[in-house]
């Protein structure tokens, strides 16, 4: 047990870097929904359980999808953009 | 390991911050604001987390069980729920941003100009 | 400012915070080591004193109710804010039925997948619901399980599709939800007054410990911030989403009427 919580922690900072790191906004989105999966473990292992369902629920997949959808509204946007180029939206 | 904790709370805020400061999209951006903020929940549940206690849920336990802090945890729980709505107003700003301006880049982005006017 | 002069000031403004930073952790308590007081205090108390086994739905609703009077309307303003920046490019009166989408392909959706989400959907829904009442006894309360609940929603989203969900999902009620959460909320904070109690003393009694009625007033709080997050998450999904449509829209001038 002495060992799990180390890694955990250490499992949360490789996670949230991966999150910066990761460029592409698509991608980011699974770097982010993966950072939220490695917190609600870890609060779990720090006898939270109250927020590691807070975080499933939203960190895991809320707030993954309101990137999701913000990404598509502007790809649509770009789609828009570049087929009708001078008009503006 | 008496200081991993904190000193991963640091490492995350400091993460994110590089991330602010060199993020080239906006949607990105708002991805390293959430990485700041997770680094506050693992300071304050790691402040308050004491080894072989029960976590504060006496259903199982008889009160009196030595149990970790419930005040962090009442804490971070509503911050979380919060922070995501305040994720989705970000987003919408940028959202909003991309369609008057036209870029998500926020080096393209110039104050107050009044490219692709909605209204 | 140039990129690589920005990321040089934080550099700089970094490596300066640096020694501050190492000596908050040394004086920081070890960690494992101890909790605060005041969480003691709590741990000790609030059982006899409320009857409530998950000490972090007794300081949310009882104990810190005020400051949770504040997050019910931090969320509320931020969702506010969402749907006013959204709804106001978009016009209010086409917030009740699905946009049309002309020029996109209507994929069909394979019966594995609608089957699927029929079935998951009620069950997440009635997870949602069990998590939402069993606040004071087990782990959730009206935080998690209002947000489970607008998950479960967007399962219908998934096996009905969009116009399907719509049908469902209105967005006035949602309205009326979140503002009603937080409404319930508040009024739990004056009707103690009523009585000539403190605003949000509990003044309901608090039924038996471990029990599904414990803690009074807290229940029907939990039931305000379930409503409020709800709706509010139900609402973000719907507006998120409808703006994907839209800026998929007609070339008219007025895309907004498509």
């Amino acid at each position: 047990m002495s060992l799990l919580l180390p890694l955990l922690f250490l499992l949360t900072a490789a996670s949230g870097t991966a999150v910066v790191l990761v460029r592409d906004p698509a991608r980011q989105i699974f770097a982010i929904a993966g950072n939220g999966v490695v917190l609600a473990i870890l609060f779990t292992a720090l006898q939270a359980p109250d927020v590691a369902l807070s975080e499933i629920a939203v960190g895991a997949a809320a707030v993954p999808l309101l990137f999701l959808v913000a990404l598509m509204a502007v790809r649509a946007g770009k789609v828009e953009q570049a087929s009708d180029e001078g008009r503006e939206p | 390991m008496t200081w991993l904790p904190y000193a991963v709370a640091a490492w995350l805020f400091a993460a994110g911050l590089y991330g602010l400061a060199s993020s080239r999209n906006l949607i990105h951006l708002v991805g390293c604001l959430s990485v700041c903020q997770s680094a506050t929940y693992v300071l304050l549940l790691g402040l308050g987390y004491r080894w072989g206690s029960i976590a504060p849920i006496f259903y199982d336990h008889p009160p009196g069980t030595p149990a970790v802090d419930p005040v962090m945890q009442a804490l971070v729980l509503t911050d979380i729920v919060v922070g995501a709505t305040l994720t989705a107003l970000l987003l919408v700003l940028t959202v909003q941003i991309f369609k008057r301006s036209g870029t998500l880049d926020p080096e393209h982005l110039k104050p107050m100009r009044r490219k692709g006017d909605t209204r | 400012m140039t990129p690589r002069l920005r990321l040089t000031l934080l550099g700089a403004a970094l490596a300066a915070l640096l020694p501050g930073t190492a000596a908050v952790i040394g004086r920081l308590p070890e960690f494992g080591a101890t909790i605060a007081a005041y969480g003691e205090r709590i741990n000790a108390i609030v059982p006899k004193e409320r009857h409530v086994a998950n000490m972090v739905s007794a300081i949310n609703f009882d104990v810190r109710g005020l400051d949770t009077l504040g997050e019910e309307f931090m969320l509320l303003a931020a969702i506010t804010g969402t749907v006013v920046l959204l709804r106001g490019r978009r016009g209010e009166d086409m917030t009740d039925r699905a946009m049309r989408l002309p020029g996109r392909a209507i994929l069909p959706r394979s019966e594995a997948v609608v089957l699927t989400c029929r079935l998951a959907g009620p069950l997440l829904m009635l997870f949602g619901l069990y998590i939402v009442v069993h606040a004071t006894v087990t782990p959730g309360g009206g935080f998690q399980g209002g947000v489970i609940l607008a998950s479960g929603t967007l399962l219908a989203y998934l096996g009905e599709g969009y116009s399907g969900w719509r049908d469902v999902v209105r967005s006035h009620w949602l309205d009326a939800m979140e503002g009603g959460g937080a409404l319930l909320f508040a009024l739990c904070g004056l009707a103690p007054m009523l009585v000539g109690a403190a605003f949000m003393q509990n003044v309901l009694p608090f039924g038996t410990f471990r029990d599904l009625y414990s803690g009074g007033l807290m229940l029907i709080e939990n039931l305000g911030v379930a409503l409020a997050v709800c709706g509010g998450f139900t609402q973000l999904f719907l507006e998120f989403l409808e703006e994907t449509r839209e800026a998929d829209g007609p070339d008219e001038p007025g895309e907004d009427t498509a």
